[in-house]
């Protein structure tokens, strides 16, 4: 059985829910427009180019706890043999330095600092890893000179260019936010890009043999 | 029905005043972990990793310009721009499994340093149970920053528990016996492969 409160109670919600009802619709209404118009006359432009400096080498570039000078590339051509499909890489030539001034630790490059930018929207290629001595993942100590080093990215066995760019990615020293409750601990986290360098590869073939 | 009865806002301020008295019970930043018990030792001291039975003894180090594996024999030797320490150790290994190991070096400049990539007689870990096993691990370093050198093992846990560190002093107290160092250092330093034996 219902109480003449709740009568009541109901009435004025359901005046409430009207009275702005005419208000609401055109509001809506109005959305719908703007989203139309905008959409009719070729909706918003999507932020294009980049907005990290574009270098050309030989170029010396600081990014997070290293600084890469790089010198040359090369877009090396394996043939087909019996056993093994054809197949290139595009090899890049730089120095290298630990310049760590936070944590003085001894460290090597990650794989996804340094990453080929093909253009033309395609997705980046990461490198395989950075070798110095001929040592591949070769550990850079904080304080010595800068250490001859090289890495590859693997392309499309037609792959030619004039020009390659390179995307240099730094880390930032810092901590992960306070707000999940992590610890305040400082370290080398979060590579964001700091510049792109071009460079003019040579084409060279590589017939196997001693390295 | 009452909400606030006597008896739930004092639980509420129990709960309070037990939060303060956890806080008080944590010690003040002595130690970088809480959870980690540092053994202190010299080289030729054999040192408890982790408690778990299983020892770490640093035998020797030497300094060298350069180094090259012993196995690979058409390798060329790797040079540095700075000093390679090679570090020879000795491991008894205990019953129960010890935690990997993740070897630094650290100096008082405040490097830390890694061991080499690229030598793969390189290296640190404990045999199977029962045996012991010598072996090297090798380090490039800068020669300005090598004084208060400190080898230390710090086992990798996936979870937070109650562990330790080794830490072994390298005895090279001062900037003129670090330099003595570097100017006595040998020219090339060969890396011989671990040797597994029975524990005695």
């Amino acid at each position: 059985m219902e109480s003449l409160d709740e009568v009541i109670d109901a009435m004025i919600a359901d005046r409430v829910i009207h009275r702005h009802r005419r208000i609401w619709l055109l509001v809506i209404a109005l959305v719908v427009v703007a989203a139309l118009i905008i959409l009719a006359t070729g909706g918003w432009k999507e932020k294009k180019g980049r907005t990290v400096p574009t270098l050309t080498a030989p170029t010396t570039v600081t990014a997070g706890r290293f600084e890469f000078s790089f010198t040359k590339a090369e877009i090396v051509r394996t043939p087909k043999t019996e056993y093994d499909e054809a197949e290139s890489k595009v090899k890049i030539y730089f120095d290298a330095k630990n310049i760590d001034t936070e944590e003085h630790h001894s460290e090597n490059p990650r794989n996804q600092l340094l990453v080929l930018v093909p253009g033309g929207g395609a997705e980046t290629i990461e490198s395989d890893g950075v070798s110095c001595r001929g040592e591949i993942n070769w550990v850079l100590v904080y304080g010595l000179p800068p250490e001859s080093c090289s890495t590859t990215f693997k392309v499309d066995p037609d792959f030619a260019a004039k020009t390659i760019e390179v995307g240099v990615l730094g880390e930032t020293y810092e901590a992960v936010s306070g707000v999940f409750g992590a610890s305040d601990n400082e370290f080398w986290q979060n590579e964001a890009p700091v510049a792109v360098v071009r460079l003019d590869p040579a084409v060279v073939t590589d017939n196997g043999g001693s390295k | 029905m009452k909400l606030y009865r006597p008896g739930t806002i004092l639980v509420g301020v129990l709960f309070v005043l037990l939060g303060g008295v956890t806080r008080l019970a944590a010690p003040d930043q002595v130690y970088d972990e809480q959870n980690i018990k540092v053994v202190h030792g010299t080289i030729g001291q054999a040192l408890d990793y982790t408690g778990s039975g299983s020892t770490m003894k640093v035998t020797r180090i030497k300094f060298a310009r350069s180094v090259i594996d012993s196995t690979d024999s058409d390798k060329k030797p790797l040079e540095t721009n700075g000093i390679y320490l090679a570090i020879e150790w000795d491991a008894v290994r205990g019953a129960k499994k010890p935690d990997n190991i993740n070897a630094t070096l650290l100096a008082d400049g405040g490097s830390v340093y890694e061991p080499v990539e690229g030598l793969s007689n390189s290296g640190i870990d404990f045999p199977d149970a029962g045996f012991a096993k010598t072996g090297t691990v090798v380090f490039e370093l800068n020669p300005a920053d090598m004084t208060g050198l400190t080898l230390k093992l710090h086992p990798t846990m996936v979870f937070n528990y109650y562990n330790s560190d080794i830490e072994v002093d390298l005895g090279i107290p001062t900037d003129a016996i670090a330099q003595q160092m570097v100017d006595t250092a040998a020219p090339q330093y060969i890396v011989e492969k671990s040797v597994t034996r029975v524990a005695s």
